[in-house]
This record gives C-alpha cells, structure tokens and sequence, in this order.
C-alpha cells in the first residue's frame, strides 16, 4: 500500500470518528436546548392558567388548535402541588397515526383547598423536523469538509512525496556499469536531503568498489599470468638441454602439466568473474544454427580422429539475443565436453527448435550426480587436465540471461538440454 | 633477425632473449617504456615484442610512437590480459599481433616469423630444410620438387617444425599452436600423435628423410641427427 494511500485512509477513518461523535453530541446538545426552550413556554403557559384559576376559581376558555392542547380539570379533593414533564404518543384521527408530543402536568390547589389539574401538550413534529433539517444539513456540511481534506492531504501530500519517488525511481535505475553519476532532485525537505546524500554516497561507494574489483581481477590475471608465462618460458628452455634424461623429462612434463592447468584455471575463473560482473554487455541476434555449425567445424579433425558421429538438426530461426562472444563460450564448452567425454566411434546429437537445444553424446556412464557437475570444481570422471569449470562457466552464462539448463544421465547417454527461451 | 624485447618481468625477458639468441637472433631489452622509446628512436628492427603494462605506461604508447613517426617495425604484443578490447585496439593502432601470456617460447617464434614473412616479402616468403621447401605464400610444400600433399593441419605442423627446427617442442605447445588455446582436450595429445605420424608418412613418401624425432613422450625435435 503506498503511503499516500494509508494516510488517506487514516485520516478518513480518524475524520468520520470524529465526525460521528461530533454528530451525536452536537445533535443531543440542540435536543436538549430545544427541549428546554418547549418546558419553558409550557411552564409560562401553566403559570398564566394558574394564575387565572387562582384569581377566578374559573377554567378559563380555551380553543384547541393544531398541536397545542390544553386540559383544566377542577377537583373536589386537595391534590398535591408538582410539575411533571413528559414525552407521548398521540394519534392524530385525521392522519391516523402517532404523532410525538411535549405535555406538562401542572397541578395544585385553590385558596378554598380544592385541587386542579393543567395538561399541556404541544406537539414536537415541527421542532424535530428542525432537528432533522440541522441533522442534515451539519451531515453534508461534515462531509464536504471530509472530502476536501481528504483532496488537499492527497495533493500536498504527493507534492510533497514527489522528490522521495523521483529518488527511489533514480535509485532503482541505477547502473553500476555506466559511469553516469546518480541524478537526484533538489529538495528543501531535510529528511529527502538527508537520504539523497546517503543514496549519493551509497552508489558513489558501489561504483568505486566495482571499479576496484574490476580493476583487482584484470591485474590479478595479469600477476599470474606473468609468473606462469615465467615458468613456461624457462621450461621451454629447460628442455633443450642435452644432458635432460627420461626421468628429469618426465619432471618436466608434471611441472609442465600442472602449470598448463594452474593456467586454465585462472583463465576459467576470471571468465566466471567477467560473466557475474556483465562484462560482455553487448547483445545481438546470435543465430544458434551457426553457432553450432562453426563450433562443430572446428571440431570437425578431432571428432573425424575419435570417430565420433555428428547430427545435427537445427531450426534456421532459431535465434538467442545474447552477446556473441558468450554465445561462443557456451556452444564451445558444451559441444567440447560432447567430444572430450565421448568414446571411440561415439555419436553426437544436437538438436536444436525454438525453445530448446539438446546434446545427446554416448559416453561413459556418470559416477556423480550429473546436477553437481554444474558446481564449481566438480568433475565427472577423473580427467587430470580437466579444471572443473566447463560446465559451472556454461551455467553462469545460463543464469545470466534466465536459461534454464539441465543435465541427465542415461546409461551411456549424456542429455544436455538449454532452454533458452 | 634483429628483435627487441619489450617486458618489464626480468626472468620472462631473459628466457625470451636465450631463446630468440639460441635461434641465431639478435635480441636487445627494454624493460621500461622510456627505454622502449629511446631504442626505437635510434634504431630499427624487425619485430618488437611488446608487453602492454610496463612500469611507467602502456606498450601502446610505443605503437601510437612508432607509427606517428611513419616507421614500420613488425610488432608483436604480449599480453597477460586475454582481453579483446585490448587486442582490438591493439590492432587497430597498428600491432601485428597479439600473444597472451603464458605463451610457450616456440609458439613465439613461429608468430615472430610469420609477422617477418609479412614485412618483408621479397623471396623471403619460402622456408627450407635440406631438401623440404615451404612456400608461405602459397601454402605448399614440396620435398626436392614433389609437391607434398598436406591438410591445412598438418601443413601448419610442418611450418611450425621448420620454424622451431632443432629444439624440442613439447606436444601442448603443438596443440596450442594448432588448435588454439580456447580447445582445451584432454585428448588432443592423441591428435599431435595422428598428425605427426600422417605429416611423417607423407614426407617419406616422397623421398624425404625422417626429421621428426618422438622426445620420450613429452614432445618432438625436428632435426638431422
């Protein structure tokens, strides 16, 4: 729920509490002024009558007329002296039903100790008709006040919110890669100054650990790579060396061996690195068709060697928006493992539709679970050139463009399948 | 051949410089940009071997020097960073190629040649070994005039011989150079093996001698004795 949203709520809900208790209290409060005004007049009414009684011992006359009644009694008997109000129900013959009324009971007695008895009854119809028209009119009144604070918060309020979205879409669009500051709106509001400098410094901070990383991998390959290049060189020499037997050869060749795969190991990794730090951003229409076709091509001696088998059904629209060089690396290490692994007269299958490539090569059966394969370090069968990276650089390719890729094993039967769309 | 040896590493220079010296050129050092520039000023040769980050700037440096100043020694970059932005621009300012480190020292040499080949085309495009002769030009082979039949593979095999005649070269270094180093197989030893004995057949098919010696296993020498 978004902030404007909640506190338009709250305020609604807290402004029709408020506005319902206000209501009820208001409404009551001219009740009972209107109440007090009515006794008051029925009160002077019985006074006047009294009065008369009093000096007249005679019920005065009086003409009935609509909603004000006035019964005098006169007793024989004493009665005791009070003043009762009260509410009824009165039917009205001509209308047939009950209408509301406002009686006083005011009774006492002659100099002669004869009681009698004044009833008042006036009717409250046009009284509560007033009290329903203040009703109304205090309801709409309420309501139109409700309804333009509501607009106004609304309107202040996302004027007010809108440096702090203007930030946020800022922020979320942010690329590490591009080297263009963060723009963030001017702003008087403390609070949204406050947080622009910790979303400038934040990114800044992100951009120059990127950089430094970047900048650590590139020259941690090159460090490497220089002390390998050292070695390899002096082994070359090494090697011409005459007086080298059989068995100083075969030193030489460990040592040789080993540095050839501390070398593809760190060109493995730095592969890995450059992949999660979108280095190749690139991206074109890579036609999957050709991608396989060169890559078999290039492997076309080897296999011709081992007497392995290529098949190849492939969609021509068959089409990955990818960067190409990617594209390269994972057609390669996928249809170089297909070779590496495969046995002798073996026989590769590639086929490829719009949604899927599939590899089929015949091999040895897996020893490991071939889902593990896709780990780090992890090897099938024990290859002692092999580094372990193939397939973890072929899922990180994978991951980074959302395919999906999966591998089983069926006997002698390896299935790569890619989805890649 | 006269060479100069850009590289700030002093092991990686000195086992180039043995090896190129040991091939019967003529190497000279520059280990820092300065002393790159100041050589090139006075001197010329026939191809500079490059590092790109040398102590106090970029071998590109060198490139943009040299080529502002309209003179035309072969350059061969080497670099320990597989980075095609880099080998881009390094071509595009005017490199002959590009070597990555760790490059094995035969492998150098045969680049050092094909970037001389290319400088310098005037009859030199042809390489021989007693009766074998290679024309670069045309990619053919012939042993005393029979015309050898090769694959491209195995042509490339044969240059890479002659080129590195008389060392031993090992077989990883065969499969780099044929093959690349992007095709890591495990297997592909066995595919040195194959090559090496259809290229062996075929010259001695056509009268030649055997020239390629097996080393133990770990490589192979092209020689006479």
């Amino acid at each position: 729920m978004k902030l404007i949203a909640k506190s338009t709520v709250y305020l609604f809900l807290s402004s029709i509490f408020v506005m319902i208790a206000g209501g009820i209290v208001l409404y009551f409060t001219i009740r009972t002024i209107v109440y007090k005004q009515i006794d008051n007049s029925l009160k002077t009414e019985a006074a006047i009558i009294e009065d008369q009684i009093l000096q007249s011992d005679t019920i005065p006359d009086f003409t009935a007329d609509f909603g004000h009644q006035i019964e005098v009694k006169l007793l024989n008997s004493q009665i005791r002296k009070k003043v009762v109000f009260k509410d009824t129900l009165i039917l009205d013959e001509k209308a047939g039903e009950y209408l509301s009324y406002r009686s006083i009971l005011y009774s006492g007695n002659t100099k002669d100790k004869k009681g009698y008895t004044i009833n008042i009854y006036q009717t409250l119809e046009e009284k509560q008709e007033l009290l329903k028209d203040v009703s109304l009119y205090m309801s709409f009144l309420f309501l139109s006040l409700l309804a333009i604070s509501i607009l106004l918060n609304y309107l202040i309020s996302s004027n007010l919110w809108k440096p702090f979205y203007t930030s946020v879409d800022q922020a979320a669009n942010y690329n590490i890669l591009s080297d263009k500051p963060i723009l963030l709106p001017e702003t008087d509001i403390a609070e949204f100054r406050q947080l622009n400098g910790v979303i400038k410094s934040m990114t800044s901070k992100m951009r120059s650990d990127y950089l430094n990383l970047k900048e650590f991998n590139e020259n941690a390959a090159h460090e490497i790579q220089t002390p390998l290049a050292v070695i390899r060189s002096k082994m070359d020499i090494l090697v011409q060396n005459a007086r080298l037997n059989k068995e100083n050869l075969e030193l030489v060749k460990s040592i040789n061996d080993a540095t050839t795969k501390l070398f593809k190991l760190n060109q493995g990794l730095l592969l890995i690195s450059k992949i999660e730090n979108q280095y190749f951003q690139a991206e074109k229409n890579v036609s999957l068709k050709q991608t396989v076709e060169t890559c078999i091509e290039n492997y076309r001696e080897i296999m011709e060697i081992k007497g392995i088998k290529v098949e190849l059904k492939a969609a021509s629209s068959a089409v990955i928006k990818m960067n190409e060089i990617l594209a390269d690396v994972l057609i390669s290490n996928l249809l170089s493992n297909a070779v590496r692994y495969n046995i002798d007269n073996g026989l590769i299958r590639c086929e490829i539709d719009d949604r899927l490539l599939v590899i089929t090569n015949t091999g040895l059966p897996l020893k490991t679970d071939p889902e593990l394969l896709f780990q780090r370090f992890h090897k099938g069968n024990d290859h002692l050139q092999s580094v372990g990276l193939g397939l973890s650089i072929v899922k990180k390719i994978a991951d980074s463009y959302s395919m999906k890729v999966s591998y089983t094993c069926n006997e002698n039967l390896h299935i790569i399948k890619l989805e890649y769309r | 051949m006269k060479l100069l040896i850009v590289e700030d590493d002093k092991a990686l220079c000195k086992s180039i410089s043995d090896y190129l010296t040991m091939e019967g050129h003529l190497c000279e050092v520059a280990e820092n940009m300065k002393q790159a520039l100041f050589k090139t000023a006075d001197n010329r040769y026939d191809c500079i071997l490059l590092d790109l980050g040398l102590p106090d700037g970029s071998g590109f440096e060198v490139i943009k020097e040299l080529k502002e100043n309209k003179l035309t020694d072969g350059v061969l970059i080497l670099s320990a960073r597989n980075s095609l932005d880099d080998k881009l621009h390094g071509f595009n300012i005017g490199a002959d190629d590009y070597l990555t480190k760790p490059f094995h020292l035969a492998e150098l040499s045969a680049r050092i040649n094909s970037i001389y080949r290319r400088h310098n085309l005037k009859g030199l495009n042809e390489i021989s070994f007693n009766e074998i002769r290679v024309n670069t030009e045309g990619r053919q082979a012939w042993i005393n005039n029979n015309l050898l039949n090769l694959t491209r593979k195995e042509y490339e095999l044969l240059v890479f011989f002659l080129i590195n005649s008389k060392r031993i070269i090992t077989k990883e270094s065969i499969v780099e150079h044929l093959w690349g180093d992007e095709v890591i197989l495990t297997d592909s030893f066995d595919f040195v093996y194959t090559h090496v004995k259809n290229l062996r057949k075929k010259i001695l098919a056509e009268g030649g001698k055997n020239y390629i010696k097996s080393i133990y296993g770990f490589g192979y020498k092209f020689s006479e004795d």
